[in-house]
């Protein structure tokens, strides 16, 4: 039973996510569904029920297909964003009472932080969906609410919350029926094989490898693609997959080839998708035992991602003490065959974190990685994150330069400035910038908390509730209240720039005295024009974070520090806790946009540093000395989660003995407790080379912060930033 | 000798031994090799390298000194007055001027190399190299004996051409030499380095029979030392000699060019191409019919 091969059905699959037609007569079009989606605001009805009976007609009316080209069916939401549920949110959104509205503007604007409500970082509880299947976790659902009602729990609120997950669960078994009707309707054996399949999870839980990739698939559809809630993570594929394949095999099943091909074709839904940010899947680590997690399944996985070479589904690989060395230099020898869409997360580091906060080394060993390089608590308890708010780490040098004043909006932003005179020392220009800092993370705080009170009503979240069953057991939505931990997540921006800025102004200003603040504040003003002799001197100026010198390592220890403790445990609106993270996405770009120069260097406009790295060029010291800088860190300052980027040239991780030493590299970061790891193998003349002719340079990726792109499809000002970086790395 | 005057010092370099290592260069060598990839580090004093690229000929050097002129828009530099004081480093705002031949005692030495020593575990180390580190072997000595009381894995960079004494001040503390083999004939090897390898080889010889781990190294350079004469002759001369745990390959390239400007020296570098992996390998064949085991540095 091969229905065909991968490469026949490759150009269906491109075009499966991007420019699909479907059958007219199944339904309707998406755009058609948007529109019509907001008749549903006007029911009158807790939102529970009006997203639940939303969900109920995207399911029964939309376009589908089951194309014998695919093993997964299609559906007429292909596009997720704007997916045809965002319009009714939009309408829910604006019933809430808002109060921090005016700071919300002022902090986006300006860029001190950039905040928009996170629907992107949760991930359910798979084992559960595993266990029991579409019909089970309604079944589950539905003996909890009757609990509540025995218990005499089962207020108005809490019924609703039940009632929303019986339409929701309720309506994906009629879709699943729906899709069998479809795909029985084409008298074709993959078709038919993908019917029997499609039966039995409308029975119950999977009953092979293949209904499991089918299950993983169908989950993500209908909470990422129809409610609206993102999938942030399918996974530890190695773990759930294992007890299929081998019981398939050993059985007669299926044979390896088939579930090879089956495989491809599931991985590739995400390729086609196509998300710049990625879809995370994580391989490895340990079990709940201590016990490794690497099996011949996890070599099978990533044998077959790395002949997929697609940018996603990215690839998270968790490494711990007893992952075999065989299996790390598999890993970053793909890497350096630029597979850049993995990335190493440490359980070592993620166990002194977790830890330092209360939680289990279990927990740290059976944690999910999702996201970027983000990790939470699954399986005896489960944590929902948000992140929400970039803290601009940069902005507060703007401020304090011009007397407060936001140079994009012209308004006044944080904390009264003192005249500059007055700052005698460099500790009294520290203790400005962090309160600046503080008053910035303050008004995120504010801001956030005034919504995230609301988000079961913005966002009720039908699919996803049933998976927790915390959620279940207190009756309360498992994104907004209802995980056992609720946890939103401040993330810094230009960690590393405002280290450089405070190292130049101690060293400059106050112990060399080359220049005066109020120098300093004209130059910055005048965006260093005028001031190019001073503006060269800082370029120069190699006292900067990423090089181990100690003394400009412990301002990234006091920073740490203060940003850690002023943020984490506080609590949330969510009946849980703030924690800090030093992880920008992509707002070192955007942010950096949005701010004036500053003492390190930078132009007005520049992006900043990203997550716990230096600045752009500012480690000239070695990979080892630029680890050593991050490990100054305790990286249980930063519970959100803590990632450091390394560039490096082919040449010092070539042949066997580069392997060795890039492994070495590794374990040493992550037995520091580093916490996530991300590299690009890069040469500057490869990477101009595919500038210039970028038709031969098809594959080559990029991973840019968390995600990774194709080098040939970035702006050319975003390659030319990559190709600055590659050459600051010596071989 | 508590003090010698350096060039660098490179960290992750795996390319100096075994594992993840630091390594330091030290300034000063009596071979002139035509390909040398550090001129900086050929004499022995203190010398002032000019990247002139990225000048912008803002003049803030000839503010502090004399030899400096910015001329018609153009950098001038009075290479045969400057004494190396290093005050124009400290002026220049872009970086355009680096001092090489700075002086670092053991001390220095010691906890700048051992600020890495958390990668050195399970195979890395340190590794003195150059320049010719035995031209200051007491410095090495003292400074591989610090180093081996602290549990570090050493090594020495050297090309041979140096007085044996050199090689037994720092035997005790070095774990393995990084043995440079660059050409089997005396009268090439003068040709390609400047002076014959006589004393290079004797000392390889004397070298092997104490018994330390010897990786030969040979850098391969199109057109001047990869003719299969040359690799026989060096195949029959290192075959015998069994404390040689490998010999590697390493290709030419010409990178180190504009570093013959910086430092004011006339570039010798052989405008050749890099030789690619396949070729390295053949090579590698030619020298593994004598029974050595050979590393292909591109493989």
């Amino acid at each position: 039973m091969i229905f065909g091969t991968y490469a026949e059905d490759e150009a269906y699959l491109w075009k499966k996510f991007q420019a699909p037609e479907f059958d007219p007569s199944t339904g309707i079009d998406q755009d058609t569904a948007a529109k019509e989606i907001i008749k549903f605001a006007e029911l009158d009805a807790p939102p529970p029920i009006i997203k639940a009976r939303a969900f109920e007609f995207l399911t029964e009316k939309l376009q589908i297909e089951v194309d014998p080209h695919d093993f997964f069916p299609a559906f007429a939401c292909w596009r997720r964003r704007p997916c045809p549920m965002s319009p009714l949110l939009r309408e829910l959104q604006k019933r809430v009472p808002l109060r921090q509205i005016e700071l919300w503007g002022l902090l986006n604007q300006s860029g001190a932080s950039n905040i928009w409500i996170d629907f992107d970082h949760s991930v359910p509880e798979w084992d559960e969906i595993i266990r029991l299947g579409f019909p089970g976790l309604l079944k589950n659902a539905m003996d909890w609410r009757e609990k509540h009602r025995e218990n005499g729990t089962l207020d108005e609120k809490i019924d609703a919350y039940f009632e929303g997950i019986r339409i929701t669960y309720e309506a994906i078994l009629r879709m699943l029926e729906r899709l069998i009707e479809r795909a029985q309707m084409h008298k074709n054996d993959r078709c038919d094989f993908v019917a029997a399949s499609l039966l039995r999870l409308h029975d119950g839980p999977p009953q092979n490898f293949f209904d499991m990739l089918q299950l993983i698939y169908l989950y993500f559809i209908f909470s990422e693609h129809i409610d609206h809630l993102q999938v942030r993570s399918l996974g530890n594929l190695d773990w759930m997959l294992t007890p299929f394949y081998d019981r398939d095999l050993k059985n007669g099943t299926f044979t390896d080839e088939q579930m090879r091909e089956m495989f491809d074709h599931f991985f590739m839904q995400w390729g086609s998708i196509d998300n710049y940010w990625g879809q995370p899947v994580y391989f490895g680590g340990t079990k709940a035992d201590g016990s490794t997690q690497i099996n011949h399944l996890t070599y099978w996985l990533l044998e077959e991602a790395a002949k997929l070479h697609l940018p996603t589904p990215k690839i998270q690989i968790k490494i711990a003490k007893n992952t075999p060395d065989e299996f790390i230099d598999k890993v970053t020898a793909l890497i350096r065959d630029q597979h850049q869409s993995i990335v190493l997360v440490g359980e070592e580091g993620i166990r002194h974190i977790m830890t330092s906060h209360g939680l289990t080394e279990e927990d740290a060993r059976t944690c999910f990685i999702s996201g970027c390089y983000e990790f939470g608590c699954r399986g005896k308890i489960h944590s929902t994150g948000t992140g929400v708010g970039h803290l601009n780490m940069l902005k507060p040098f703007e401020l304090i330069f011009n007397n407060g004043i936001d140079k994009q909006t012209g308004k006044p932003v944080g904390v009264a400035i003192p005249p500059l005179t007055s700052l005698k020392s460099f500790d009294d220009f520290y203790r400005l910038y962090i309160r600046e800092l503080f008053w910035i993370i303050d008004a995120n705080i504010k801001v956030v908390d005034d919504f995230e009170q609301y988000l079961d009503w913005i966002n009720p979240t039908n699919v996803f509730s049933p998976t927790i069953p915390n959620s279940l057991r207190t009756g309360r939505d498992a994104f907004a209240t209802g995980s056992d931990l609720n946890v939103t997540s401040i993330l810094t921006t230009g960690f590393g720039s405002a280290i450089d800025a405070l190292s130049v102004i101690e060293e400059l200003v106050y112990t060399k005295n080359e220049l005066s603040l109020e120098k300093m504040a004209a130059a910055l003003n005048a965006n260093w024009e005028g001031h190019e002799t001073l503006h060269r001197r800082i370029v120069s100026f190699k006292n900067r974070y990423g090089n181990g010198i100690a003394h400009v390592d412990r301002f990234a220890q006091m920073l740490s520090r203060s940003i850690g403790s002023h943020v984490n445990g506080r609590p949330n609106a969510r009946g849980g806790e703030w924690k800090a993270s030093v992880h920008c996405a992509k707002q070192f770009i955007h942010e950096g946009a949005k701010t004036g120069a500053t003492p390190d260097g930078r132009f007005a406009g520049e992006e900043t540093s990203k997550n716990a790295s230096p600045a752009m060029g500012a480690d000239i010291n070695g990979v080892t000395a630029l680890i050593r800088s991050a490990l100054a860190i305790d990286a249980a300052s930063f519970p959100g989660d803590f990632p450091l980027d390394v560039m490096m040239h082919p040449s010092s991780v070539k042949g066997a003995d580069g392997l060795a030493a890039w492994r070495k590299l590794i374990r040493v970061y992550f037995a520091g407790n580093g916490a996530a790891i991300h590299f690009n193998i890069f040469d500057a003349e490869e990477l101009k080379a595919a500038q210039k002719n970028p038709e031969k340079y098809k594959g080559l990726q990029i991973r840019v912060c968390g995600w990774n792109v194709r080098f040939t499809e970035m702006a050319k000002s975003e390659q030319n930033m990559y190709i600055r970086r590659a050459e600051n790395i010596t071989q | 000798m508590n003090e010698a005057r350096y060039i660098d010092i490179k960290r992750f370099a795996v390319h100096d031994g075994p594992g993840i290592r630091t390594t330091l260069f030290l300034k000063g060598c009596p071979l002139r090799c035509i390909w040398c990839h550090n001129p900086e580090s050929r004499f022995p004093q203190p010398e002032l390298a000019i990247h002139y690229p990225k000048c912008t000929c803002c003049g803030e050097c000839a503010k502090v000194c004399s030899c400096h002129a910015i001329v018609n828009g153009v950098h001038e530099f009075k290479r045969a007055n400057c004494k190396a004081c290093g005050k124009c480093v400290d002026a220049c705002p872009s970086g355009v001027l680096e001092l090489f031949g700075k002086t670092i005692t053991v001390d220095e030495a010691a906890e700048k190399l051992l600020e890495d020593r958390i990668f050195y575990a399970d195979g890395g180390g340190i590794t003195i190299s150059g320049g010719e580190p035995l031209l200051h072997s007491g410095f090495c000595a003292d400074l591989l004996k610090r180093m081996h009381s602290e549990g570090i894995h050493c090594a020495i960079d050297t090309c041979g051409n140096v007085p044996w004494s050199a090689f037994e001040a720092v035997l005790p503390y070095t774990d393995i030499f990084l043995y440079d083999f660059k050409c089997a004939d005396s009268e090439k090897h003068k040709q390609l380095t400047g002076c014959g390898n006589e004393l290079i080889l004797e000392n390889l010889k004397k070298l092997n029979a104490t018994g330390k781990e010897i990786e030969i190294r040979m850098i391969m350079v199109p057109e001047h030392n990869m003719a299969e004469g040359n690799l026989k002759a060096a195949g029959e001369f290192l075959a015998p000699l069994k404390s040689i745990s490998a010999v590697r390959l390493l290709a030419y390239h010409s990178l180190a060019r504009s570093k013959f400007q910086a430092v004011g020296h006339p570039d010798t570098m052989p405008d050749v191409p890099s030789p690619d992996a396949d070729t390295l390998e053949h090579c590698a064949d030619i020298l593994r019919t004598y029974g050595v085991k050979v590393i292909n540095s591109l493989k």
